[in-house]
């Protein structure tokens, strides 16, 4: 490949035409000519020849890489793999008394890696499309795999296997998204292609409570009312540290009292002396109320 | 008096707009005259699954013409200074080894008058990830010291991957394909 037919111009047609007459009544006494790989790989090396005889100066110029070198024109320039590791377009330049060049592309290599982000870090269980998950395969030198590749999620609960899904990466991308499954503890999520896999573990945590429920009674400092234990809708136990509100009316008064669930269980002690009228919430759900005479 | 000046005033008219014009038309160029100039044109239409709102589509074109603005100052003048904060991970490490790369070749290179089409093609669901198609074009001048060796316009083809910042959306992987 030249000079002339690697490099792209943007200029009309007629342009085009005087343009290829002129360069080539140039060409034969000016610039130099340069065959570059057709296909090169990322960290292999690669050979460009030249034409011609003398001296002259090589560069090879690409994504993190420029390379000037002394040549004798009619020899092999042997372009180290160390020097190939980015993938992308590469512009060879050879200079004696003017210049010539040719561009060529080094592809990425095979995939090594495999970036994997995951969302969220904590999930409520038993909630569709919570949990979505992007993979990108990268070569050993960074690059980003381009050719589509075959990417398997894998799911799988404390107690349960959520999903296994083969999906396809185009333009070397891949993501899935999944419901949250019925149990509460670490959520393992896998990508990989072949050997290369990328694990990660997410929070299974419950979800809103479920079917509230309290009980009292009158002690000798007020009324001590108290949850039955709190589950979500799926059965897993609300997790220690969520606000049960309690809300007490009697005699025209309303007090309030908020309590954590601490041990499944969250309590409160109403301090009114007169028959009141408990209920209590959290989330969505609502209790029964209950109903305590006075002292 | 008052009549006179106000005459004078009149004839002068065209002369004060046509001036005003022509330095308004003057004042851009004399402001960016070391700013290279970078057109970004963006298009959002086909990113999925998640659809670009319209602030971070604003966002994304302010940040990547900015990048572009700095990474042709670096590469002109072999500083990694310019694009600091705003090319990360494979980016950030390949901008930098071309800086190193460039100064120690004796090499500079220019992007002149850059217009990127930029296409937004995929949009993490949690909005953590993009993935954009550049099709770029760019007078490219390659310099070994002060002797010009190459300068061509040139059309590449970029896949770029851009993260959110702390407080912009930074480039972590910019690779060009021969084609999309």
């Amino acid at each position: 490949m030249s000079w002339l037919t690697s490099t792209v111009w943007k200029i009309p047609r007629a342009g085009t035409l005087l343009l290829f007459v002129g360069a080539c009544w140039v060409a034969p006494s000016a610039a130099q000519e340069l065959r570059v790989p057709e296909s090169a790989m990322a960290g292999q090396a690669a050979v460009i020849s030249t034409n011609g005889s003398g001296h002259a100066t090589f560069y090879l110029i690409g994504p993190g890489t420029s390379i000037k070198r002394e040549i004798n024109l009619g020899e092999d320039v042997h372009v180290a793999p160390e020097s190939l590791e980015d993938s992308g377009q590469y512009l060879a330049i050879v200079c004696s008394e003017s210049c010539g060049s040719a561009t060529f592309y080094v592809q990425p290599s095979h995939p090594a890696s495999l970036s994997f982000l995951v969302h969220p870090s904590r999930v409520p269980d038993n909630q569709p499309d919570a949990v979505s998950g992007v993979a990108f395969p990268f070569d050993h030198f960074g690059n980003l795999v381009l050719d589509p590749l075959a990417v398997t999620f894998q799911a799988a609960g404390p107690k349960e296997k959520l999903f296994a899904r083969e999906v396809s990466t185009r333009d070397g991308v891949a993501w899935f998204r999944t419901a949250s499954g019925k149990s509460v503890g670490p959520l393992h999520i896998t990508a990989s292609i072949g050997p290369v896999s990328s694990p990660r573990v997410i929070a299974q945590v419950a979800s809103e409570p479920c079917n509230l429920r309290i009980k009292g009674q009158r002690t000798a400092k007020g009324i001590l009312v108290e949850t039955e234990p709190v589950h979500d809708c799926a059965g897993n136990p609300v997790a220690d540290g969520t606000i049960v509100t309690f809300n007490a009316s009697g005699d025209g008064e309303k007090s309030t009292v908020d309590a954590p669930i601490k041990g499944d269980v969250a309590r409160a002690l109403i301090t009114d002396s007169g028959p009141v009228t408990i209920s209590a919430a959290s989330g969505v759900a609502m209790t029964n109320e209950l109903r305590v005479g006075g002292k | 008096m008052k009549n006179m000046t106000q005459r004078i005033l009149r004839r002068l008219s065209p002369v004060i707009y046509f001036a005003a014009a022509c330095l308004s038309l003057l004042l851009p160029f004399s402001a960016s005259a070391d700013a290279p100039t970078v057109l970004v044109h963006l298009d959002v239409n086909k990113a999925s699954p998640r659809a670009v709102e319209e602030q971070t589509s604003r966002r994304i074109l302010a940040d990547y013409r900015f990048a572009w603005t700095n990474l042709a100052r670096a590469v002109e003048t072999d500083t990694i200074e310019p694009v600091r904060g705003q090319f990360v991970g494979s980016a950030g490490k390949w901008v930098a080894e071309t800086i190193a790369a460039q100064q120690k070749a004796g090499l500079t290179s220019r992007h002149i008058n850059q217009n990127h089409k930029l296409t937004a093609t995929f949009y993490a669901p949690e909005g953590d990830v993009m993935e954009l198609h550049d099709d770029a074009q760019f007078h490219l001048q390659v310099l070994d010291g002060s002797k010009l060796i190459y300068d061509q316009p040139v059309v590449m083809h970029y896949i770029v991957l851009m993260t959110p910042g702390a407080d912009r959306w930074v480039i972590r992987q910019l690779q060009s394909v021969e084609k999309f």
